[in-house]
């Protein structure tokens, strides 16, 4: 993992320092309301509906065990004991008090986090594949990538106030588990025929109001002109962006309103003039690479006796093993993904005895390394097989076994109307009512691939848009109804999903569902996803018997 | 009958208008007939208090089992907590007025602040 | 009249501001001026042929680009922040620095706030007209903040890609 050295700890701290000073200031009532409220929210703290929510980055949903310590313990300390992991691959804690968030700032900085850049019109966390590093797919590692772009893009001071928020997204594999193709930008890291290594660039995607699925503007970027072409595009945004309606300022509108096409050759005039001096020099790159080489694999033969044998007396372990192991690029090793979606829980929350639970088996058995991924689950990347059964037992007994990952109550939601001060409608409810409906497990692993995604507002930070079944919540005449839409995609065959038909209320949305699955049961050939029998049959199936009680 | 909320600036907590002071109960909230214009007055006062409270506003309330509770579903879960955790936030502590809220039926509107609404 | 606050050799101080603001209406005044772009383009050569000295106020809206020619010529370029957190100028300051070489001062004008003050140096901005009130010694104390830069700018600064070189 990348390690901070003195020049990145003395940001932080001059940072934290920074902030004591404007809370203090608003709280001696130097500061408005007004004049404070974009200063915290510089620093990820926002208002919500119970009190203040401080959003902590992860950045490229990377953690090493002291860091999840360290948020199990503010979430001890200075929230109710637990921490929300969100679509954005962060953590959000929902009961902080204004007072004590220059301390918080304090803890997080002793483990190299921090909260910058987690909210307002300014580049986001880098979301990069969970799975960097870990799985053979990938032609490099797109963390070397992710931490050049997190350095470039903290404290730029060109694009500190774009038009709107601006989130990247990268992966170097063709199996894409970062929603690339809906992110302001994709990025795609690819190996040209000579080798040599590249981006495919993918601009203005996006979910919300508008969605868009993003188009390729270059085919083939020599990586290491990365930051120059990235800052033309930023300023092409910068510069040309809506401003004057926050609905029409992400940099997919732009892209939209200018055509791909002109759109592109503006980015490449620009980047022919700013030539290559905000280019990384390769030293920092290798310096950089360096931090992410892994050399402690052990030799190991691909089939582990020890882990057959305990499947085989096991079959909750077998279970497990079915869905929430991936394979890793080195024989004996395994990806074990850890389900934040037990039956009945909120999606994405993980109490501090679970994080603390993660952060003792990563140690023990997982090199000490967490991923966190976009779909609020987490990840143990590097797992001897001959260690899958222990690290199950410490999840089993930390209640975070579930063996669901991919599966129908693999859910992704938003915080919705239970915390959230834009939404219209709850989403945690939804995602517990469904996740109910396939409590036996038999039947989730018979339904296969489903993935189910809930925003509570149009705002899609439940990521709808690319749900096979995405379902947002409205406002239908002062009550919670819920539109559902079949189809989406945020993977590599990205699409949006299309509209099943009039919104739904409240208590019938759990039962739709139940019924969209029984029709692909009942629809299904050999082999194929829900997504897959959505797209050979097209919605009428599936409208007809939602709405058959309607008619 | 309209109530008077904020946050708290300190903590964020939910607090509701009471003869002067912030309370944090819906159940000890200051209530105003519709058309009284103390509660105008009321949010005029609240407003001037930038560094006890930010975001003050007027709800609009609707009766349920013989109680008081806000008209719609935002201001009830600000009243009550996260639907997902009832342990959590106000309603944890129990009592008629909270079991009132929960039972609340009604236009349950997501959007409750007086000046939001469209009335018909 | 708002104060004017220079920043020279990383030193901020108040300074008397020998330029007067002219809107686009109004007299054209006697000394030093600033005008807008659109003003600029009427009556520039006849301003510079007086002997003034001129400055040209870009809104953020508009694009140095339209200055090309003429900047060797002028005193002053001030580049607006309009309110909302516009942070067009950023781009328009970097790139009278970088790609037009330009050495007169940049000033930032209109929604000019502290904490984007160290942004706007690092741009190239090089005087302010805060909005906010702050003093200069507040303005050095927010452009001095943070010890180290992670990326090349209009400044001078060393990021930390090279600092770490050694
Ligand atoms: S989608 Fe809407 S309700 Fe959900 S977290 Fe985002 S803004 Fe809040």
């Amino acid at each position: 993992m990348y390690q901070y050295d003195t020049v990145d700890r003395q940001m932080l701290a001059d940072r934290t320092a920074e902030f004591r000073g404007q809370v203090a200031r608003r709280l001696s009532g130097e500061l408005t309301e007004d004049q404070f409220k974009r200063l915290r929210l510089m620093n990820g703290l926002y208002l919500q509906l119970h009190a203040y929510m401080l959003r902590v980055a992860v950045p490229y949903g990377s953690l090493n065990p002291t860091q999840m310590r360290k948020l199990a313990w503010i979430g001890r300390t200075y929230d109710k004991g637990y921490g929300h992991f969100t679509t954005r691959t962060n953590l959000q804690f929902h009961w902080i008090r204004l007072k004590d968030a220059p301390d918080i700032l304090d803890h997080l900085a002793t483990v190299d986090m921090h909260a910058i850049q987690t909210s307002g019109n300014c580049i986001r966390n880098v979301t990069a594949d969970p799975y960097a590093g870990a799985t053979a797919e990938e032609v490099d590692d797109p963390r070397v990538w992710a931490e050049a772009l997190r350095q470039w893009s903290t404290f730029h001071p060109e694009f500190s106030l774009l038009p709107r928020k601006f989130k990247f997204a990268i992966t170097a594999a063709p199996k894409d588990r970062t929603a690339a193709r809906v992110h302001d930008i994709g990025l795609v890291l690819r190996r040209a025929r000579d080798g040599a290594l590249g981006f495919e660039v993918i601009v203005g995607g996006g979910m919300g109001r508008t969605p868009y699925i993003g188009p390729t503007i270059r085919e083939f970027l020599p990586a290491n002109r990365l930051m120059s072409y990235m800052e033309a595009i930023l300023r092409v945004y910068n510069r040309h962006g809506r401003r004057d309606n926050n609905y029409k300022a992400r940099i997919k509108i732009l892209v939209a309103a200018l055509g791909t096409e002109e759109f592109t050759r503006q980015v490449e005039a620009e980047w022919a003039k700013i030539g290559d001096s905000v280019d990384l020099p390769d030293t920092e790159l290798a310096r950089i690479r360096g931090a992410f080489t892994r050399t402690g694999f052990e030799t190991l033969p691909a089939r582990s006796e020890v882990f057959e044998a305990a499947k085989a007396s096991n079959p909750a372990l077998a279970r497990f093993a079915r869905n929430n192991l991936k394979p890793h690029k080195k024989p004996g090793y395994a990806i074990v993904e850890i389900s934040l979606k037990g039956i009945g829980e909120t999606p994405g929350d993980a109490t501090s005895e679970q994080m603390e639970a993660v952060a003792d088996l990563a140690e023990r058995y997982g090199q000490d390394d967490i991923r966190v991924t976009h779909e609020q689950n987490l990840v143990l990347p590097h797992v001897k097989l001959d260690d899958v059964a222990a690290v199950w037992a410490g999840l089993h007994a930390a209640g975070i076994a579930t063996p669901n990952i991919n599966l129908v109550s693999d859910i992704i939601a938003c915080p919705g109307l239970d915390y959230c001060a834009l939404a219209n409608a709850r989403a945690i409810p939804i995602a517990q009512h469904i996740a109910e409906k396939f409590r036996d497990p038999d039947r989730a692993e018979k339904v296969g691939e489903l993935k189910i995604k809930i925003s509570g507002c149009i705002n899609a930070c439940g990521h709808h848009h690319v749900g096979h079944i995405g379902i947002l919540g409205v406002d239908k005449k002062g009550e919670e109804f819920y539109q559902l839409t079949l189809g989406g995609s945020g993977a590599e065959d990205a699409a949006l999903g299309s509209s099943l038909g009039p919104a739904l209320p409240y208590e019938k949305v759990a039962d739709a569902v139940d019924t969209l699955v029984d029709v692909y049961l009942r629809e299904r050939q050999d082999g194929e996803r829900f997504l897959d029998t959505f797209r050979r049959t097209g919605v009428t199936p599936f409208k007809e018997a939602v709405y058959a009680d309607a008619h | 009958m309209k109530a008077l909320t904020a946050n708290r600036l300190t903590d964020g907590d939910v607090v509701f208008w009471k003869d002067g002071q912030w309370v944090e109960r819906f159940a000890d909230a200051q209530l105003w007939a519709d058309d009284d214009p103390a509660a105008v007055e009321a949010e005029g006062h609240g407003k001037a208090q930038g560094t006890t409270v930010i975001d003050v506003y007027l709800i609009d309330l609707i009766e349920s089992e013989g109680f008081w509770a806000p008209l719609s579903y935002r201001e009830r879960i600000r009243a009550l907590g996260p639907t997902n955790h009832p342990h959590h936030g106000k309603q944890a502590e129990g009592g008629a007025v909270v079991e009132a809220l929960q039972h609340a039926h009604g236009a349950a509107r997501s959007t409750g602040r007086v000046n939001l609404i469209k009335r018909k | 009249m708002p104060t004017l606050i220079e920043l020279k050799d990383t030193l901020a101080r108040t300074v008397d501001d020998p330029f007067t603001h002219v809107a686009d209406g109004d007299d054209l005044a006697t000394g030093d001026v600033i005008v807008s772009l659109t003003r600029f383009q009427a009556d520039g050569e006849r301003l510079l042929s007086e002997g003034r000295r001129v400055g040209v106020r870009v809104a953020a809206g508009e694009e140095v680009e339209a200055l090309a020619y003429d900047l060797p010529r002028l005193s002053v370029v001030a580049l607006d922040f309009p309110k909302n957190l516009d942070g067009r100028a950023f781009s328009n300051a970097r790139l009278l620095r970088e790609r037009y070489g330009y050495r007169g001062e940049v000033r930032a004008v209109g929604d000019v706030l502290r904490e984007y003050a160290a942004f706007m140096v690092r741009c190239g901005f090089d005087a302010f007209e805060p909005a906010d009130g702050a003093s200069a010694n507040e303005w050095q104390a927010a452009t001095g903040r943070y010890r180290h830069v992670y990326q090349r700018s209009a400044d001078d600064r060393s990021p930390a890609f090279v600092e770490r070189q050694g």
